[in-house]
C-alpha cells in the first residue's frame, strides 16, 4: 500500500479536519484548551504493531465505520489509562488518581468517545460528500496492542499492512494525552482517496 | 541516580536476547521467545523435554484460505509449520508439549458475531490433535489481553503476563 505525496497531504487534511472537529468538542467537555498535533499517517506491518502499541494499559472506544460503505473499518478514541483517570476525574468532579475505573469512568469514556468521534465523522461526511456513520461504541480497558490486535483481525478484508491515520489531542491543564485512530479497510481508503482527488481537480 | 534495569524474566542470565515474536511470526530455538498483547490471536508454543528446544507462533487467524505467504497467521498453516520446523530438529511429534494462551474477545460489542478468539483457539485444539501433539495448558478466552514469554532453557518454561500487572505460570 504505497500512498503518493498529494494522496498523503489530501488524507492528512481529512485527518486535521475531522480531529479539529473532535478537539473542539473534548474542550467543551472538559471547559479546558485541547492542543492538536498534525495528523499522522502510518502504514504499518502486521508483524511490526507491537512498536506502535504495546502492554501499556489503556482505555480504548471503537466504532465499526459505516453508512455509505457498510464495513468500513474502524475507527477509535483511545486514552492511556491514567488519562482516562484524571479526564474522568475533571468531569465528574473527583481527585482520587489511584483507583480502579468503575462503571461510572466507563461511561463517561464511552459518551466521550461516541461525541469526538461522531464530531470527526460529521465533518468528514460534510467534506467528502461521503457518509460514514459510527457503529454503537465498545469499550476495552486492557493492553493496548491486545485491543488494536483484535479489530484488526476482524476486518472484512484480508491484509498483511494496515494504515493507521492518528492525531494526538492532549490537554495540558489537566495532564490528558490521548488520540483519534482511524483505520480504514482498504477498499474505504481506495474511496476516499478517490473522493478527496475528485475535489483537488475539480476546485 | 536510579538505574532502569531491563526486567528479564525469571532472572535469567542475560546472555541470550529475547526474539520478540509479532503477529504471524514464529521463532524455532532454545532462546527465550517472548510475544506482546494478545488478544483475540493465540500464542502457541511446542517444546520438546528431550532437546530441551522450542518453538513460538504468533497466530492472528483460523483459516489461510490457501494463502501461503504467511504460514505463521493462520492456525491452519501455523501448526503444521512449526511441527514441520521442529521435526527438521529432530523432535518427534509424540514428545512435544504444546501450550497456549490468547483467544480473548476483547470487544464484547463486535466480539459476539464473529468471535475470532474462539475460532482461533478451538482450531488449534483440532489441529494439535491431529498431529498428535499433546496440549499441556491453556489459559484462553475471557475480556483480557496477554503476553507471554517461552524459555526452552528453562524446561520450556511459560509464563503469562496481564496487562493488570498479575502474572502466572502455564
Amino acid at each position: 500500500m504505497k500512498l503518493s505525496t498529494v494522496q498523503a497531504d489530501a488524507i492528512q487534511e481529512l485527518g486535521n479536519i475531522g480531529a479539529a472537529h473532535a478537539a473542539t468538542t473534548l474542550s467543551q467537555m472538559l471547559g479546558s484548551t485541547i492542543e492538536m498535533s498534525v495528523p499522522a499517517i502510518k502504514v504499518i506491518d502486521l508483524s511490526q504493531l507491537g512498536k506502535y502499541m504495546g502492554e501499556e494499559s489503556a482505555a480504548m472506544v471503537a466504532f465499526e465505520l459505516q453508512g455509505d460503505i457498510p464495513h468500513g473499518g474502524y475507527i477509535l478514541f483511545y486514552i492511556t489509562r491514567e488519562s482516562a483517570v484524571r479526564m474522568t476525574n475533571t468531569m465528574l468532579g473527583m481527585t482520587e488518581i489511584n483507583r480502579p475505573l468503575s462503571e461510572m469512568d466507563q461511561s463517561a469514556l464511552l459518551e466521550v468517545g461516541n461525541i469526538m468521534v461522531s464530531a470527526f465523522l460529521d465533518a468528514t461526511a460534510e467534506l467528502l460528500g461521503f457518509v460514514m456513520l459510527p457503529s454503537p461504541p465498545a469499550l476495552t480497558i486492557d493492553m493496548a496492542h491486545a485491543a488494536m490486535q483484535s479489530l484488526i483481525a476482524q476486518m472484512q478484508e484480508e491484509t498483511n499492512e494496515v494504515l493507521l491515520f492518528s492525531t494526538e489531542l492532549t490537554c495540558e491543564e489537566y495532564k490528558i494525552d490521548s488520540d483519534i485512530i482511524m483505520m480504514p479497510e482498504r477498499s474505504t481508503l481506495v474511496k476516499i482517496i478517490a473522493l478527496l482527488e475528485n475535489m483537488v481537480n475539480t476546485s | 541516580m536510579i538505574k532502569a534495569v531491563p526486567v528479564m524474566p525469571d532472572h535469567q542470565p542475560q546472555n541470550e536476547q529475547t526474539a520478540m515474536i509479532g503477529i504471524g511470526e514464529y521463532r524455532v530455538g532454545s532462546f527465550p521467545m517472548m510475544t506482546i498483547g494478545l488478544g483475540s490471536c493465540i500464542g502457541l508454543t511446542m517444546y520438546d523435554p528431550n532437546l530441551k528446544l522450542g518453538a513460538m507462533v504468533h497466530i492472528m487467524l483460523p483459516e489461510s484460505a490457501g494463502r501461503m505467504d504467511r504460514p505463521g497467521k493462520y492456525v491452519d498453516t501455523a501448526v503444521p509449520l512449526l511441527v514441520n520446523e521442529l521435526a527438521a530438529l529432530g523432535c518427534k511429534n509424540r514428545s512435544i508439549v504444546a501450550k497456549i494462551a490468547g483467544g480473548a474477545c476483547m470487544f464484547e460489542y463486535f466480539g459476539t458475531n464473529l468471535n475470532i478468539g474462539e475460532r482461533n483457539t478451538e482450531k488449534v485444539r483440532i489441529l494439535l490433535k491431529e498431529h498428535h501433539i499433546q496440549l499441556a495448558a491453556e489459559d484462553v478466552g475471557g475480556k483480557v489481553g496477554r503476553s507471554v514469554t517461552f524459555l526452552p532453557a528453562n524446561d520450556g518454561k511459560v509464563s503469562i503476563r496481564r496487562a493488570d500487572g498479575t502474572s502466572s505460570n502455564l
